[in-house]
């Protein structure tokens, strides 16, 4: 997996010398580029750096880039561009995976920006924990209702929750692009994203538990 | 027309195999002289020979233990996968080489990679002789849950054939490329295919030529044959009832029995009941109707462990039944009413059964063959790895590297050290599965990394990338970070044939065996043509008197022509020249014949005849 680098979109297509858009393949020849591994996923997508990105908006980019990449495309080859389009359509996929779901798009886009990473930052935002025993309690409590019906609802509840932070990360990034000017509220603005966003895979993995 | 690049799309299933090729006005299967397409997936090792198809599995009966069907099953299998399948199984299945199997054929084993190539050599063979040219390459279709050690095995059994084979396809994948190719709606399908041996399930979104594979699931040892089992174990538990629960079924009558349940299942999904009379021989008899009623609540378990995978699926791709436009049937056991209906109730909605479910996946299979030879610009096919894939971690635990329903190609990369100082190699345990304990998933087997620079323990960063081509099987490379030197990767496949192996077979093949149909028939031919030509001289010698000048004018003139063609290379030529003398030589065969009925009236009294 390339490590994002944030490096830019060569000027020139390497075999036809024709300006290049967009790093992974040429617009005008659809010579595939090697470097087009190297670039974050967002520029290879040919996306901006943003969080509100739209869901049909990145398909339709990882599909019209696989019509070039895929390997289905370069079977009649040299062995050398096929093991390019391999790795190129590889990288598309993974691209793909990452940006199409909305947390790990985040995670992606806030170590793009020097955010802190789970591994420098395993902290959750302040009140979660309670939040979360509260909600527990809450579900036990409930007894009359069976099993099923508690399944139902705890997973409701998970899901509002969910949702809830979910829509604090997206305000939070727009904050973050407001806030040009002071680098200290940037970073606080990033450290309360990765907290957040912490929490969302505390919800997460609880979800996939209760299915 | 000749010249042109050609890629055949070979459906090598269970049951039966065929193919087809891409052309311009779409794909089409290819049929012998006949009409037939299909060559059933029997090899029978005789005396004289290997046959291979409807041949093959005449002999069954009569030669249980060289009948090999359902070969299938065993590719990239172990012992413990295939042992309990492996006992109704009327021949051998025996441990083979490092972790694989093998079947054991008289005094020899034979892999199943092997025995799968004779029957694609045939396929081959019968494409060649429709297409009248020379075919090298194939796209060989697979189960979707078919895990890394099962596609590995089709590769290698494709190149034990004489085959490059260009693309393993998904079987599901397949059949929706057919079912969808030129169709103008947008829409998110389910095919649902149960075939002889396998179960696979796959969820696509299809628009505009896109093919996007969301989920799929499945069972790779769940299929018709479990539908056979069924019946059988019900005929046999009632034999027993009758005459003895000592009784032992040799393997004839085992395949026998075969035979009466596959045909019985048949009449099952046509009619309300299925009448069974087996004679058991000593006078024993064993006769019985079975109602479809009975058939149902046998098979019914089986039914309901494909809709829970079909619910797996859906979970996966994130949709509710409500949300799917079509369910494409495909496979032969969907013929079966019981499926049709427990399939129709899931998802709400009467499944599509509309395309000959035998047929479809080698369509599909020519159309991404077409593709591939660039025939097919506009179509893009999104297929994704059934299994997630990862190592064994510190304390035997699975670590996923590459998550199930990832779209292929894609990849992952671990970065690994070393324990001792100056040590040069890594062993990694790479693993296939769900499951949480590496002990629990599919062990794909030990990759060596080697070639690392001698360094203080703990300093070298090894970088081992796992990709997953658009075949979903694994290729794995190393580089180590520091020196920038590339490590490389020996594989010790856990259920698999080393590359050597494979090449030795290639060079030295039970394949190699039966050349292609021309040659095979050739010789055939050939050796019949022997046959006649010394059966002429004989009675030449003998009632050679019979003969009218002319009719022995005739039959020289026939002799000669035979014998100018027997070095020959045309078997058409040849086989009508054989048939021509013997027709001239019809008279000396009739004089023979009376003339053997004479002498055995002669030698006897008439009442002793």
């Amino acid at each position: 997996m390339s490590e994002p680098t944030g490096s830019a979109v060569p000027a020139k297509c390497a075999k036809c010398s024709k300006p290049m858009s967009k790093p992974l393949v040429c617009d005008f020849c659809h010579a595939l580029n090697p470097a087009g591994a190297e670039v974050d996923y967002f520029s290879m997508l040919g996306l901006p750096q943003r969080f509100d990105l739209n869901a049909d908006e990145i398909h339709q980019k990882f599909l019209a880039l696989n019509r070039h990449a895929h390997p289905d495309f370069h079977a009649e080859e040299t062995p050398e561009v096929q093991a390019l389009s391999l790795r190129l359509s590889a990288n598309v996929n993974d691209a793909y995976r990452v940006l199409r779901d909305p947390a790990s798009r985040a995670n992606c886009l806030l170590e793009l920006l020097g955010g802190p990473s789970l591994a420098e930052d395993k902290s959750v935002p302040e009140g979660f924990l309670e939040t979360m025993m509260m909600m527990q309690e809450e579900i036990a409590d409930s007894a009359d209702q069976d099993e099923s019906d508690e399944r139902v609802r705890t997973r409701e509840v998970l899901q509002t929750q969910h949702d809830g932070l979910m829509a604090r990360i997206e305000g939070l990034f727009e904050e973050h692009q407001r806030s040009v000017d002071c680098e200290a509220v940037r970073q606080d603005l990033l450290g309360e994203i990765r907290r957040q966003l912490n929490a969302v895979s505390y919800v997460k993995k609880l979800l996939s538990q209760t299915r | 027309m000749s010249d042109e690049k050609l890629i055949l799309g070979i459906d090598l299933g269970t049951t039966n195999s065929l193919a087809g090729v891409m052309r311009a006005a779409g794909p089409e299967l290819l049929r012998d002289p006949a009409g037939e397409a299909i060559v059933p997936s029997v090899v029978a090792f005789l005396a004289d020979g290997v046959t291979v198809g409807a041949e093959a599995r005449a002999h069954a009966i009569e030669n249980p233990l060289s009948t090999i069907y359902s070969v299938k099953r065993l590719m990239g299998r172990g012992m413990d996968d295939v042992a309990e399948m492996a006992e109704h199984l009327p021949y051998r299945v025996v441990p083979g080489p490092h972790g694989t199997v093998c079947v054991q054929v008289g005094d020899q084993l034979v892999t199943p990679q092997e025995l799968s190539a004779i029957v694609l050599r045939e396929v081959k063979a019968r494409a060649q002789a429709a297409l009248g040219r020379e075919i090298t390459e194939a796209v060989v279709t697979v189960p979707a849950y078919f895990d890394d050690s099962q596609r590995q095995a089709t590769r290698d059994a494709g190149r034990i054939a004489g085959l490059d084979v260009r693309r393993i396809v998904n079987e599901p994948t397949a059949a929706a490329l057919a079912y969808g190719l030129d169709r103008a709606d947008e829409g998110t399908i389910v095919v649902y295919d149960l075939g002889g041996g396998t179960f696979d399930v796959s969820v696509l979104h299809v628009a505009g030529g896109v093919f996007e594979v969301l989920s799929t699931q499945g069972d790779t040892a769940l299929g018709g044959d479990d539908f056979d089992r069924e019946l059988i174990d019900l005929i046999t538990s009632e034999i027993r009832d009758d005459y003895g629960q000592e009784l032992v079924f040799g393997p004839s009558t085992q395949q026998a029995l075969r035979n009466f349940a596959e045909a019985a299942k048949m009449r099952l999904s046509d009619g309300n009941e299925a009448r069974i009379d087996v004679d058991l021989g000593d006078g024993r008899r064993f006769e019985r109707t079975i109602t479809r009623d009975e058939f149902e609540a046998r098979i019914g378990p089986w039914i309901e462990h494909t809709i829970e995978h079909c619910q797996h699926a859906l979970r996966d791709a994130e949709l509710s039944p409500e949300q799917i436009d079509q369910v494409v049937m495909v496979g032969g056991s969907t013929r079966v009413p019981l499926v049709r209906q427990r399939v129709g109730e899931f998802f709400g909605a009467k499944p599509y059964t509309a395309i000959n479910p035998d047929e479809v996946v080698a369509l599909g299979a020519a159309v991404q063959a077409g593709i591939l030879a660039g025939l097919r610009q506009d179509t893009l096919l999104l297929d994704v790895i059934p299994l997630s894939l990862g190592i064994e971690t510190l304390g035997g635990a699975m670590g996923k590297l590459i998550m199930r329903n990832a779209t292929v190609p894609c990849q992952a990369a671990e970065t690994f050290t070393t324990y001792v100082d100056g040590q040069t190699g890594v062993d990694i345990h790479v693993l296939q599965g769900e499951r949480e304990l590496a002990g629990d998933c599919r062990s794909l087997g030990e990759f060596k990394l080697t070639g690392i620079p001698p360094m203080p323990a703990g300093m070298p960063r090894v970088r081992v990338t796992f990709l997953v081509d658009a075949n979903g099987i694994l290729n794995v490379s190393a580089r180590e970070l520091r020196s920038g030197k590339e490590a490389s990767v020996q594989i010790t496949p856990a259920h698999g044939l080393t590359t050597d192996e494979v090449d030795l077979m290639v060079q030295a093949s039970y394949a190699h065996a039966i050349e292609d149909m021309q040659a095979h028939q050739l010789i055939d031919t050939r050796n019949e043509a022997h046959r006649v030509l010394s059966a002429i001289d004989k009675a030449l010698v003998e009632v050679g008197d019979v003969l009218s000048a002319e009719q022995r004018q005739g039959l020289d003139g026939a002799v000669a022509t035979l014998k100018g063609l027997m070095e020959g290379d045309d078997p058409d030529a040849l086989y009508e020249a054989m048939t021509a003398a013997n027709d001239a030589a019809e008279p000396l065969t009739s004089a023979q014949m009376n003339r053997v009925l004479k002498q055995t009236v002669q030698g006897k009294k008439l009442d002793e005849m």
